[in-house]
């Protein structure tokens, strides 16, 4: 009787192992992927396509350069914000922010925003936030208005940017600011709880 | 005859009380020389002297009035370039501002070609990079040096992971004698308004500590602050050259020095292993002076 249920047990570990062994033959699956870090990916790609859209028109009188003169500094970001409103005419809020990517971002800022350290974080933001304004996407951040600070452990939160594109702070909104035409790409409303 | 005599020597004897008296010490320690008095020559003959202005530009009696003092100061401590804490420019960025709030009030400086290396601050356009005379050749942050010191100007509003890599590379590569470092938020600050920056301490103190940089000078706060020496590191608050948020000092055990009452700048001197430092207010008073020396004095 004994010999028999060990008889029995030998058989089902013989059947099973050669299952195990011929899986790999088995049609193949796709890796399993975060479904935030695709959004995050999504997200980088479309940042970099506006960073390069940037690069793209950022020539001749548009080409913000150094000189004594701010005048002369001016009417090349003038230049530089015209051009890039002409290639982004259709631009308008969540475009780089998409509906799908926004809780992530608000997932990704809440650790930062909580407890001891979060009322930090928040306080910091308050400090230099210049409070309600209108929002326009593809116009130019006011130039009276102060830019909120954001604290470093928000930026090490959020996914990496390009040169001279920011995350910002106006109010509870979470803005894409591009820090060479002074242009408010995109934002993410209330995204501070 | 003999009256004569007696008389020259009680004059000479009085001359020499006098300028024992107001004659700044040199001695290592915090601080040495009276905050009484005016604006005092340097020591060091092959020195480096520089100007410190914080949150200048407003284009109002304030900054006009400091100016006018920073510029007298300069007759009698020939500082060789000045460094800018940010808030450059607060309101309209217009040309018409930058003339109003930088070139105008400063203009005998700029006229006697002495360099600006500014700092942005909340207020500033991050453009404010490109022009020539904020001395930032295109960058939100940089490092120069000037003798045997390097200054490390950061961009505090936003201090990401490419500056934080940047100031690691740049302190780690420099062997000078002094490292000093600015920008506008104060990692230590008495200020009721804003108060110590302690988010972005965490961030950059510890390369500070690592790096053995020496001295660091922010602004935001609009007043003068000289906070007792932190793990070792010089911290100043000179945020108070235009701008003057009267009264916001709350007593605590940071501060080594306060002043709120009036606008102020300072002229600091590194001579050697020495650092020596003089505020002037906006009435060209002086309320703070005192010399330290290097923390790793004797080396390099």
């Amino acid at each position: 009787m004994r010999f028999t249920t060990i008889a029995v047990l030998a058989g089902v570990v013989a059947t099973a192992v050669p299952c195990r062994a011929q899986a790999p033959t088995a049609k193949p699956q796709a890796p399993s992927v975060n479904p935030s870090a695709a959004v995050i990916a999504a997200f980088t790609q479309r940042v970099n396509a506006y960073a390069a859209l940037r690069k793209g028109v950022e020539k001749g009188e548009a080409k913000v350069e150094r000189h004594t003169d701010p005048a002369k500094i001016e009417a090349e970001q003038k230049a530089l914000v015209a051009k890039i409103q002409a290639a982004r005419t259709a631009a308008k809020v969540g475009d780089i922010f998409t509906i799908e990517s926004r809780p992530v971002f608000k997932r990704l800022l809440s650790p930062q925003l909580k407890g001891p350290d979060g009322a930090e974080n928040k306080a910091a933001i308050k400090d230099d936030n210049p409070g309600a304004m209108t929002l326009k996407v593809n116009q130019p951040y006011p130039k009276r208005e102060p830019l909120s600070t954001v604290p470093p452990d928000i930026l090490k939160a959020l996914p990496v940017l390009p040169q001279d594109v920011e995350y910002r702070f106006v109010g509870k909104h979470l803005i894409l600011y591009d820090a060479r035409a002074s242009l408010i790409i995109d934002f993410i409303p209330n995204a501070i709880p | 005859m003999r009256n004569r005599t007696i008389t020259i020597a009680l004059i000479l004897a009085a001359v020499v009380a006098i300028v024992a008296a107001t004659r700044d010490q040199t001695r290592p320690g915090v601080p040495q020389m009276s905050a009484a008095g005016e604006t005092a020559p340097p020591v060091g003959k092959d020195s480096v002297k520089f100007l410190v202005l914080g949150d200048t530009g407003t284009g109002d009696r304030g900054q006009y009035d400091t100016a006018v003092q920073a510029w007298k100061a300069h007759a009698v401590f020939p500082y060789e370039f000045a460094i800018m804490l940010g808030d450059n420019i607060y309101g309209s960025e217009r040309p018409q501002d930058f003339k109003k709030k930088f070139e105008t009030p400063y203009k005998p400086l700029l006229d006697a070609n002495i360099p600006f290396y500014a700092a942005l601050g909340n207020h500033d356009d991050p453009n404010q990079r490109y022009y020539k005379p904020f001395g930032m050749n295109g960058q939100r942050f940089y490092t120069y040096q000037k003798k045997d010191a390097r200054f490390f100007a950061l961009d505090s509003n936003y201090m990401d992971k490419d500056q934080q890599a940047w100031l690691e590379k740049e302190l780690a590569a420099s062997n000078s004698k002094w490292k000093i470092a600015y920008f506008h938020h104060p990692l230590y600050s008495s200020g009721a308004t804003h108060g110590s920056e302690v988010d972005l301490r965490t961030i950059i103190e510890p390369l500070f500590k690592k790096h053995n940089v020496n001295v660091v000078f922010a602004g935001h706060e609009h007043f003068y602050e000289r906070v007792k020496p932190q793990g070792g590191i010089y911290y100043f608050t000179a945020g108070g050259s235009a701008k003057l948020r009267e009264g916001d000092i709350r007593s605590s055990n940071l501060t080594a020095k306060g002043f709120d009452t009036e606008q102020s700048f300072m002229v600091v001197e590194l001579d050697g292993d020495v650092m020596r430092f003089q505020t002037i207010s906006r009435s060209g008073k002086r309320v703070d002076s005192g010399e330290i020396t290097r923390q790793n004095a004797g080396t390099q």
